[in-house]
């Protein structure tokens, strides 16, 4: 067990007790700080519906050590527009594209792109970057929203 | 353990006839529907209809047992406060089923379609939602504008009674007001104003007896992209999925299965040092039932789901393993499969139907006709065997549920018991909680009722057929039960690729006869397992209607033919997959198809026309050749391929145009013709076709899964396959246009990319494909 200080979205979370040691940041965002937007697909780094952001970088956190997290910024999708605004530039282009189907994948698909954005990268190599599994197959509206940014 | 049994599926449902489409049904229904209605004034106006909620797979082509169909209630509120609520019972799972229903009653109610919220219902006890069969929309159409007509008339009726002008005509509804114009002046009177008088006796009084429905050359929100109300939720994390319901006081449970199929625990397991609780889990049936004696799975409750899972992961579990696992073996399965497929005993015939009132069986007519057949054929053009695996679901959003019990002032006993769930059968769950709950003795002298079971339908993260099934929600009751505290039970991957129901894997042989450029025989024999049988949800003995979908019924002119089926006895759980036996058998016709327009020497377009007669199907065809003009000019090394299928009443066509990159196939676009009727979001049925065409190509390119003595061998993604963005083939949909009633459109973008890519690459390869996926054995990494 280990407390540590945290910074997701913006705001610091002090003493997070960490209850199992190598607790991946994915559970620690879902089951202790209850930021359920971020979601479980695979557990093995695959899938990329766990997709956050670390200090500006995409980053997969069912597998991401917490320990690792400490003094970097961690933005979930909540966090990435002020709530019920939808109104970052990636948010607005999905739902202009009518992206999501289920939409469970897309929280981790936003936030791939988001970070492929901040790394500079444009236009198909945005989704190159973007490993995310969609099941539903929106991947053709993705394309779409990702050529508009 | 005697379990509290519910009453038996087939005395459960009324035996309605699903097939509500066609004009005069709908007019009795109409009628019907008029008797149903209560107009209630508990804050304005409330309609409650009936709502045919059609499962498909219950199965309006079920051949001899039981076709249990519901019907499901659903309410209009017209509030005094403005707003116009629908009451929905079914599952949004991606299918943008609440915004398709928005548009159906805010067309008839003559209001804007923002102004239609539509509310998840909890579960109705007496009724049965179930999200299948590409039903959500089409399947409700129908009795949605009855019903939303007759609160359109009721509101004119309380405006009729207040102007005391009675004279219909007078009267018209625009942008949620009514206006009179009999008079020397125009009176209009908001809906809000009007909901308390409109329930009123007198009002309904003077509500026609035959409503009138809205012309649809005159629709207005029908057959308009307008935007998903989902979707912003769905982009910044607030949309919840049955995962993400969290209490503070919870705890968090994961599931270890036995992983041979069929095994039982020998002993239940020590608890793991920092656990909550090791709870036993008594396997249950396709309908919640438990399978007395048969503990076939562990849960280990923990404070966080990792714990939970890597617990449970870890757990030393001492199994009793069944003493024979040959037919949970994908190998021992395929020998099985072959040695049926020329069988002469076990073979049921489901097409020719025998003749009405004839007492001729199934296997008799297999007797009867397939000689005939076999002679026409001779020595067959085309004599083809087609090789299909077993699918898993692979739904993103594993299975998961929660549930909170609240107990009497003695903690013994039940009183009420909440669940949240992504399920497509909402009423399924709460006989599967009250089954397990009224278990307990000390629930005998005061079982919990039906009202003591609310049933909260989450968001799913995937449905696809399998979040039908009751396995989790078992689960988790029993863990609620064991622990008393609210419990949220989630799957992991590995559990969930290994404990799925699972598309059943075939083996189907086509035997066909040209002769002049026509098919003068036909033969097909389906070799698969049973979905119904594994249920019982059909008649022993009969035809599994889903078995044989996609094989009879065709549009094509067969000749002298026969379609018959023998099952073959798989221990492995079968479900539900998206199109369902279409899946498998479209790909075994249109591969065939194509091979004879080959032989012929015509092309597939132009061989297939000639063998159908229906003009809807035809001008499926005329579309898809025309939107694919580009395969006259393909680039050296590509190829192209093209495959249609009927699903339910939709035709899709789909040309692919492929090509080989560094050994691998490239699906490099993709046209789709599609008619589904008529169109109530074309955005939405675009979506769908492109969502199928993907769903599809995964499973053409790569999807398997293989049982080893009991065992499935694909546990995750990282070997099961599935295309990335980038590998996304550009898809182009084109709606034709069609006044037939609609029909759904999440399956049938499936059936036909399977055989259009095989059709494609066989061009390539100058060779055929037969057997799916291309690619076995495909791995993924991060």
């Amino acid at each position: 067990m280990a407390l540590l200080t945290l910074n997701v979205n913006g705001q610091t979370y002090t003493n997070v007790n960490v209850p199992d040691t190598g607790m991946p940041l994915l559970w620690l965002l879902r089951d202790i700080l209850g930021l359920t937007g971020t979601k479980y697909g695979c557990g093995i780094e695959v899938c990329g519906a766990c997709t956050v952001l670390v200090g500006g970088q995409a980053e997969k956190s069912c597998e991401f050590d917490v320990g690792s997290a400490v003094g970097k910024k961690i933005v979930t999708i909540e966090g990435l527009s002020p709530a019920g605004t939808q109104s970052h530039p990636v948010q607005k282009a999905w739902i202009a594209n009518q992206v999501p189907q289920c939409g469970y994948c897309q929280s981790g698909m936003i936030m791939a792109c988001v970070g492929a954005v901040n790394a500079g990268h444009h236009g198909t190599e945005i989704l190159n970057e973007m490993g995310n599994l969609c099941v539903c197959g929106t991947y053709q509206r993705v394309r779409s929203a990702v050529s508009t940014l | 353990m005697p379990f509290t049994h519910r009453t038996t599926p087939a005395a459960e449902f009324p035996t309605v006839s699903p097939d509500i489409e066609t004009p005069a049904q709908a007019a009795d229904l109409s009628t019907m529907g008029r008797r149903g209605f209560l107009a209630t004034a508990l804050g304005g106006l409330s309609i409650a209809f009936a709502l045919p909620d059609v499962g498909r797979v219950f199965g309006a082509k079920a051949a001899g047992g039981p076709t249990p169909q519901a019907l499901a209630s659903a309410y209009i509120r017209i509030g005094t406060d403005g707003t116009i609520t629908l009451m929905f019972g079914g599952s949004e799972m991606g299918q943008g089923a609440k915004t398709g229903l928005g548009q159906i009653l805010a067309e008839e109610l003559m209001v804007d379609w923002r102004q239609v919220t539509v509310q998840q219902s909890p579960v109705d006890p007496i009724v049965t939602y179930i999200t299948g069969g590409s039903s959500a929309v089409s399947g409700r159409y129908d009795n949605l504008r009855i019903a939303g007509a007759a609160a359109r008339e009721s509101l004119i009726a309380a405006a009729m009674l207040s102007s005391g002008d009675h004279t219909r005509a007078n009267y018209s509804a625009a942008s949620g007001a009514v206006t009179y114009t009999g008079g020397a002046t125009a009176k209009s009177w908001l809906y809000k104003d009007l909901a308390l008088a409109a329930a009123s006796p007198a009002a309904q009084a003077l509500v026609p007896t035959t409503l009138p429905l809205t012309d649809p050359s005159k629709f207005r929100i029908i057959g308009q992209s307008v935007q998903r109300v989902d979707i912003p939720s769905k982009t910044d994390g607030s949309a919840k999925f049955g995962i993400d319901i969290w209490f503070p006081n919870m705890v968090f449970a994961a599931i270890k299965h036995c992983p041979t199929v069929g095994g039982t625990l020998a002993s239940t397991p020590q608890k793991p040092s920092g656990a909550i609780a090791v709870v036993p889990c008594t396997a249950s049936d396709n309908r919640g039932l438990v399978v007395a004696g048969s503990v076939n799975a562990v849960a280990v409750v923990a404070n966080n789901t990792w714990s939970a899972k890597n617990m449970a992961n870890s757990l030393n579990v001492s199994w009793k393993l069944p003493a024979s696992t040959a037919t949970v073996d994908s190998t021992q399965l395929l020998a099985q499969a072959q040695t049926l497929l020329t069988a002469s005993s076990g073979v049921l015939t489901a097409e020719p139907a025998p003749p009405a009132g004839s007492a001729t069986t199934a296997a008799q007519q297999t007797g009867l006709v397939e000689p005939s057949v076999l002679a026409t054929l001779g020595t067959p053009t085309v004599d083809a065997t087609y090789v299909l695996p077993h699918l898993a679901h692979a739904t993103l959003e594993v299975v998961n549920c929660t549930v909170r019990l609240t107990y009497d002032s003695t903690n013994k006993m039940v009183t009420l018991c909440e669940i949240w769930a992504p399920t497509q059968a909402a009423n399924w769950v709460a006989g599967t909680a009250l089954g397990l709950i009224n278990a307990a003795p000390a629930q005998a002298s005061n079982p919990l009722t039906a009202a003591g079971v609310v049933v909260n339908t989450t968001f799913l993260g995937g449905g696809l057929g399998r979040k039908i099934e009751q396995d989790y929600i078992s689960q988790a009751v029993q863990v609620a039960l064991a622990v008393k505290v609210p419990v949220k039970l989630t799957w992991s991957r590995e559990e969930d690729m290994t404990n799925d129901n699972y598309r059943p894997m075939a083996v189907v042989n086509v035997k066909a006869k040209l002769s002049s450029g026509a098919i003068s025989a036909w033969y097909l024999r389906n070799v698969s397992g049973s979905i119904l049988g594994q249920r019982g949800w059909m008649a022993p003995g009969t035809v599994d209607s889903q078995a044989v979908e996609g094989a009879v019924g065709l549009p094509y002119s067969l000749g002298n033919h026969i379609v018959e089926w023998a099952p073959l006895n798989a221990g492995i759980p079968l479900g539900f997959w998206r199109s369902v036996g279409t899946s498998i058998n479209a790909f075994a016709v249109e591969c065939t198809i194509d091979e004879l327009a080959q032989k012929a020497g015509l092309d597939p377009f132009v061989f297939r026309n000639s063998l159908v007669s229906d003009s809807r199907v035809k001008a499926v065809l005329a579309a898809a050749s025309q939107m694919s003009s580009w395969r006259s000019s393909l680039p050296s090394g590509h190829a192209w391929g093209m495959a249609m299928a009927e699903w339910n009443g939709t035709i899709v066509c789909e040309v692919v145009d492929v090509s080989l990159q560094s050994g691998s196939l490239r699906v490099n676009r993709v046209a789709c013709a599609v008619d589904c009727g008529q169109v109530i979001n074309p955005n939405q049925v675009e979506a769908q076709m492109q969502g199928g065409i993907v769903h599809g190509l995964n499973a053409a390119m790569w999807g398997q899964i293989t049982f080893t003595a009991g065992k499935a061998n694909q546990k995750n993604f990282s070997n099961y396959r599935m295309i990335r963005p980038g590998e996304m083939p550009q898809i182009t949909v084109q709606i034709v246009p069609s006044s037939a009633s609609p029909s759904g459109t999440g399956e049938p973008g499936v059936p036909p990319i399977a055989p259009a890519i095989a059709n494609a690459y066989s061009r390539l390869l100058n060779s055929r494909v037969r057997t799916l996926p291309f690619f076995p054995g495909a791995t993924m990494g991060d």
